[in-house]
């Protein structure tokens, strides 16, 4: 079943009055439940404004083109008002970016348990959460260490536990191997792996990481804004 | 805890904006204090002038005016309206001035009784006791209790006025008004120092026990107070008749003045307070913005990080509030401790001040806070992410 459906989207970026780029012209993709897709491409080939208008985090662009249409979990998300689109991002997605991006004055517990306030858990509650989804990614003996006392790789590991603690529908990841090197980057990948094949939790995985993409179930291949594969389609020539 | 760590992780920077909320909470309690202070004499002025009218030869209410003859009782008692005459001879104690806000150090004396139960105004006697009949002729004195702290007198000890020994019999209790610096004796003795104080060639002229320096009129119920005054001072050319409506008119809105001028610089010592809560905060959001875009992204509403920001700026006004009371009362305690023993007292801090003090401090914190969290709430969280 579908999680995710995007039809035409689009996505212009005005930088200046002679610098426009065209991030997105027109994208159409379907990721199903409980699937790990992978998003791939060169710098500039627009996959990261796909994974922000996926994750809700920015709109595509109505004013041009055919009508752009994004369905999530059945619901007709295209052009909900910003509230509305932070209240899924917080209680249906969860979010694991390159930089680890953990917030520097919290523990780590206290990282993750905010994506449980933000999603509605009571403080006490949004705590004993947070300290069982670091024992899911082990590392609930560092749950009182702050982001400067963990190694990277540690960090991402809090980040996602910091994207799962609300068992989200989907998994958003934005390099998330990017800043590691090989070693923590195969112990994120297998935990990423671990993760959706026994909790069956769906993930859209943008990366440049071609181990990364070989470890996911599908890869979507995008240039100059376009998606030039996708391994449905393959899949689908194939059977 | 969270907050208090986002304010610590900027030790000096908050620091600074809470020293310079503290100092402008400092100006406000100080400059408020004794503006209640000058309220205070103001008001028991008032009280003591309402209901009655003062009749004076020039001066203010009889001190520092020229002596009259206390034959004058009779001609004010002939005009219609007035029911009771009090005659009081006072004059300033000059050898014992200290710097002080408000009325000089004076002697005054009038007779036990003579107002026939009119006087409502009645200082509250805190050791001793206060002056009778019987001690017509005799050299005793209540003092005031900031002369009494001045001239660390008590009951049972001796005062000189004008090189005479005076055997102190009471003490009153503070009112923070004219009585405090008030050296109460009798009548006759009040007469006796007048006398003795004025010029040779005047004093030779007039008889101690013939002269008064003012008269205070009771005027009867039904009478009109102003036209009352009217009355007097066309009875009795170049007196002056000052009635509590008139004291309150030209004191009150002179006082208000003087209030609205020293309160007005500690509000805006605490305006420049307030911009440099705005620039905190503007530059702690500009610092947090990658933070900001994380919280946004994972799923804080708008409303969550202007409260955040806003409670953050509205602890930093509150610390900065306390600790402007904290110290502005450490100035008032100490300036008014070491100026106990000449009798100067400069201020009064009241609850009212400081509540008013700390609930401004705070919202002037949640409003400099406003527009910072405001413009942090608005950022796209993609571009806030992408902040270095």
């Amino acid at each position: 079943m579908a999680l995710l459906e995007a039809r035409n989207l689009r996505k212009t970026y005005r930088l200046s009055k002679s610098n426009v780029v065209e991030a997105l012209r027109g994208v159409d993709v379907t990721i199903d439940e409980g699937e790990m897709v992978a998003i791939m491409g060169p710098s500039g080939s627009g996959k990261s404004t796909l994974m922000h208008v996926l994750g809700l985090l920015h709109k595509a662009d109505s004013n041009h083109g055919p009508a752009p249409e994004l369905r999530f979990a059945g619901q007709d998300v295209t052009g909900l008002a910003d509230n509305e689109r932070t209240r899924i991002r917080a209680t249906e997605m969860g979010f694991v970016f390159q930089a680890f991006n953990l917030v520097p004055t919290l523990t780590a517990a206290e990282n993750v348990a905010l994506a449980a306030e933000y999603a509605g858990t009571r403080g006490p509650a949004a705590r004993a959460a947070a300290i069982e989804a670091l024992g899911l990614v082990g590392l609930a003996d560092r749950a009182h260490h702050r982001p400067s006392e963990l190694s990277g790789g540690e960090q991402q590991r809090v980040a996602v536990a910091r994207a799962l603690i609300n068992r989200p529908r989907l998994v958003i990841g934005d390099e998330p191997t990017g800043n590691l090197d090989s070693v923590r980057s195969a112990e994120v990948l297998g935990l990423l792996r671990g993760l959706n094949h026994e909790h069956g939790h769906t993930f859209l995985i943008v990366t440049h990481d071609p181990e990364v993409g070989e470890a996911c179930d599908r890869i979507i291949r995008m240039r100059d804004g376009v998606v030039v594969s996708d391994g449905r389609d393959v899949a689908r020539a194939i059977a | 805890m969270q907050l208090l760590r986002n304010l610590a992780r900027r030790r000096l920077r908050t620091g600074l904006t809470v020293s310079g909320i503290t100092i402008g909470i400092w100006a406000l309690v100080v400059f408020s204090s004794m503006a209640n202070k000058v309220d205070a004499l103001v008001s028991g002025g008032s009280d003591y002038y309402a209901g009655k009218i003062v009749v004076s030869d020039g001066g203010f209410g009889g001190i520092g005016g020229q002596p009259m003859r206390l034959a004058l009782i009779d001609e004010l008692a002939a005009i219609d309206g007035v029911e009771v005459v009090v005659p009081t001879a006072a004059m300033i104690a000059q050898e014992i001035q200290g710097v002080s806000l408000g009325p000089p150090d004076q002697v005054w004396g009038t007779p036990v009784g003579a107002d026939q139960g009119r006087e409502t105004y009645q200082p509250l006697v805190a050791t001793g006791r206060s002056l009778t009949a019987d001690d017509e002729g005799t050299d005793v004195a209540v003092l005031g209790s900031s002369i009494a702290a001045k001239r660390s007198a008590g009951v049972g000890d001796t005062i000189t006025l004008n090189d005479r020994p005076f055997e102190v019999v009471g003490v009153l209790e503070p009112t923070l008004s004219s009585p405090d610096v008030t050296i109460a004796v009798p009548f006759t003795t009040a007469q006796g120092l007048v006398h003795a104080d004025l010029p040779s060639v005047v004093r030779d002229a007039v008889d101690a026990a013939q002269l008064a320096t003012s008269f205070v009129v009771y005027p009867s119920d039904s009478a009109d107070q102003a036209a009352l005054a009217d009355t007097i001072e066309a009875a009795l050319p170049g007196m002056t008749a000052l009635t509590g409506d008139a004291y309150d008119q030209s004191v009150g809105s002179s006082v208000a003045v003087f209030n609205s001028i020293i309160v007005g610089i500690g509000l805006v010592s605490l305006i420049v307070g307030g911009l440099s809560v705005i620039n905190t905060m503007a530059m702690s959001v500009a610092e947090r913005t990658r933070e900001i875009g994380i919280k946004r992204a994972i799923g804080a509403r708008r409303r969550r990080i202007v409260r955040e920001l806003v409670i953050e700026a509205g602890v930093i006004g509150t610390i900065g509030g306390l600790l402007g009371i904290a110290f502005g009362a450490l100035v008032v305690v100490l300036v008014n401790e070491a100026g106990r023993s000449s009798g100067t007292i400069l201020f009064e801090l009241t609850v009212g001040t400081a509540v008013f003090a700390l609930v401004f401090s705070t919202v002037l914190g949640v409003i400099a806070g406003i527009v910072p969290a405001w413009s942090a709430a608005r950022l796209d969280p993609v571009a806030a992410l992408r902040y270095e």
